[in-house]
């Protein structure tokens, strides 16, 4: 017997999901939604198996008539452990985006939240996803959110699908290279898969390149995420066989 | 145009050479490109390494070099060279095709989230060893390694085997890649942004490596580096403006936290002495802040061989131990003090100290018979005990001169045994001797 080597501990990566539940996302753009956060949590489980720095943990919320969380009530969890217990999200009422952004805004934080982690964290994915117009006062909740400081280091991504607001997007973003929309249900799977695993692994890994530019904000991992985009990007406009996907 | 950013199943590949190659899987994804399994018409198979052309300054100029370095050759066996490159076309990415991953290999994060096992501390050693080799002989052709860390090598945990990969940012003295590394593994004046990498500053990263396959924490994260969050301003203080080891000698600031590094006081004591101190001085404020005295490939070379040579078993419990040469040493599982009768001292290389401590089963190697030599696998001698006595085993293919303290001589010609008698003196040949020195 040799002496048992421990485990290193890692930083927090948290990737939050704020999904739009509201009527209109029924039927085949709901399903596509669903299929999409299975398929990304294998990828999620399979980062965090060889990442020693940083470990992904996820929280899920869904926004119709109200915010609710689904993953991540009292803390967030490991892919592996949303994976286990995933149910099909359902579709129904309005889009309380604004809830949702009050709602995040009460999350994001260490002493009332869920971003408690004894070896620290690294800046959070918040991932937005919408088809339609927000039918409560979303400005007032962003306004909260922009004002978190979880919310100025995020990466923040969205994904619009249909009547999705691209304004409203861009402005949670606060970068249009990523806010990505589409029109085409299959495509919105592949869509929300890409944005959600790229941003994921920048976020968790790092990055070994240097900026481009040398006078860019190197916490402004929204940007980076951004190049990523742009630089990782397949053609998302092909219908690709999932089959041939990889 | 096809969009080529990714590839799919069954595409077909044109190589620099003329040849094609066929896309049959993905293997992996990373910042800068994804690497895929391809297939030769003669059914051979590769890895296909294919970038993301975006991140590159210069892609013609980073193809050129790439070519270079495949002119050039590998190194050593040890690293998972660039074979041929992908057919260069202006603005289209490209990529290059290198042997596939053996079995059998782990990745470093895999160990280090202790999801794998070393299997023995001689394999654990081995592969320290093997990882200074490899950048030995890379700094010694000329190359520096630039982004040096825990995604870039694979071990082996049976034998302690390396493989090393991503050898895309590998450039020749004096030049730059581009890259600056992951911060963890940075040296704090690139950290800085004092310099620019090189050789130097891959010996840092190189121990950071070290220390954290053997202590399996990073040295410079205890608990004044525990912020809530790990952002620019942070991950610069940390690792470059005021960087502080976890075992600093006079500031115990940065100690291990003691529930984060629960078990990091255990692994650091134990490991013998001799290796502390490299550590204590890789990790120095003089090599943190100034950059100075920092050990080199060779002083780890040397310093590990005789980690290798302190393997013994605790005679209580039977547990793999790191046995001292002149100090008691406390058995990590029994918890008892073991201490050697005495230990063989050799000439020093390379300006560090070489013994072994005289306990049963110690093994020498053909390092220890031939001043010249690096091999650290051939045992070339065995301690062997009887009730009363220590004798070292000739398994060399050399015969040995033993000198007395009272001046006479004997051979021992290699299966013979030597009793071990205080103060003698072994004479291996190929210039490398020992004495015997007996601990009080």
């Amino acid at each position: 017997m040799v002496m048992k080597r421990p485990e290193i501990p890692r930083k927090m990566c948290p990737v939050i999901f704020l999904l739009d539940t509201s009527g209109s996302m029924d039927g085949a753009p709901l399903g596509a939604v669903n299929r999409a956060i299975e398929n990304v949590l294998p990828e999620l489980i399979s980062m965090n198996n060889d990442n020693p720095d940083n470990e992904i943990k996820v929280a899920v919320m869904t926004f119709d008539y109200d915010a609710k969380w689904i993953v991540g009530e009292t803390e967030l969890l490991s892919p592996d452990d949303v994976s286990k217990s995933w149910r099909d999200l359902k579709a129904t009422g309005y889009t309380s985006m604004g809830a949702a952004f009050r709602a995040l805004n009460d999350k994001l934080s260490v002493s009332h939240g869920f971003m408690q982690r004894a070896s620290g964290s690294v800046a959070p994915v918040l991932f937005l996803l919408s088809d339609g117009e927000p039918t409560d006062d979303y400005k007032a909740g962003l306004q909260i959110l922009q004002q978190n400081n979880w919310y100025k280091i995020a990466v923040r991504v969205a994904v619009g699908y249909g009547e999705a607001n691209y304004d409203i997007l861009r402005e949670f973003t606060g970068n249009e290279g990523t806010v990505l929309h589409t029109n085409d249900t299959d495509e919105l799977k592949n869509t929300i898969r890409f944005v959600a695993v790229t941003s994921s692994r920048v976020a968790s890994q790092g990055s070994s390149v240097s900026p481009d530019d040398p006078n860019a904000n190197p916490d402004d991992n929204t940007q980076t995420v951004a190049n990523a985009l742009q630089n990782q990007g397949g053609n998302l406009n092909a219908k690709l066989d999932p089959e041939d996907d990889f | 145009m096809a969009n080529f950013f990714r590839l799919t199943k069954n595409q077909h590949v044109e190589l620099a050479d003329g040849r094609t190659v066929t896309v049959t899987d993905k293997l992996g994804e990373g910042g800068q490109g994804i690497v895929y399994r391809v297939r030769f018409d003669t059914c051979e198979e590769r890895a296909l390494k294919w970038f993301f052309i975006g991140y590159l300054k210069d892609p013609q100029k980073f193809y050129s070099r790439l070519q270079k370095n495949i002119d050039d050759g590998a190194p050593s066996d040890a690293f998972l060279w660039p074979e041929q490159l992908t057919k260069y076309v202006a603005g289209e990415p490209f990529g290059y095709v290198m042997k596939l991953y053996p079995q059998g290999y782990e990745s470093f994060a895999k160990f280090l989230l202790a999801k794998v096992q070393p299997q023995s501390n001689a394999a654990w050693v081995n592969a320290a060893l093997n990882i200074v080799d490899a950048f030995k002989s890379l700094h010694n052709k000329g190359y520096n390694y630039q982004d040096l860390n825990d995604g870039n090598f694979s071990i082996n945990p049976t034998n302690g085997k390396v493989l090393i990969c991503d050898n895309d940012n590998v450039v020749p003295y004096g030049e730059e890649s581009g890259i600056l590394g992951k911060a963890r593994y940075m040296a704090p004046e690139v950290v800085r942004g004092d310099k620019k990498p090189d050789t130097h500053t891959d010996e840092f990263s190189l121990a950071v490596v070290l220390f954290m396959l053997f202590v399996g924490y990073h040295p410079l994260e205890g608990k004044r580096t525990n912020f809530p969050v790990l952002t620019t301003k942070y991950e610069k203080r940390i690792y470059g403006e005021n960087p502080l080891f976890i075992f600093d000698e006079q500031d115990k600031s940065n100690a291990p936290h003691e529930t984060l590094h629960k078990y990091a006081p255990a692994m650091w004591n134990n490991l013998p002495s001799f290796v502390r101190k490299t550590f204590q001085r890789a990790f120095s404020q003089e090599s943190l802040l100034e950059g100075r005295n920092r050990p080199l490939g060779q002083d780890w070379f040397n310093v590990l061989v005789r980690l290798k040579s302190s393997i013994v078993r605790c005679p209580f419990c039977g547990e793999e131990i790191f046995l001292e040469s002149d100090a008691p040493t406390t058995c990590y599982n029994c918890k008892r003090s073991i201490k050697a009768a005495g230990y063989l001292k050799f000439k020093s290389r390379a300006s560090q100290e070489v013994t072994a401590p005289i306990f049963r089963d110690a093994v020498l190697y053909d390092y220890h018979m031939d001043s010249s030599s690096k091999d650290f696998l051939t045992a070339a001698a065995v301690v062997l005990e009887k009730p009363g006595k220590f004798g070292l085993k000739n398994n060399s293919r050399s015969k040995w001169i033993v000198t007395t303290p009272d001046g006479r001589t004997f051979t021992r010609q290699p299966g013979e045994t030597q009793v071990l008698v205080a103060d003698c003196k072994i004479d291996f040949g190929n210039g490398s001797s020992a004495q015997v020195i007996v601990n009080n």
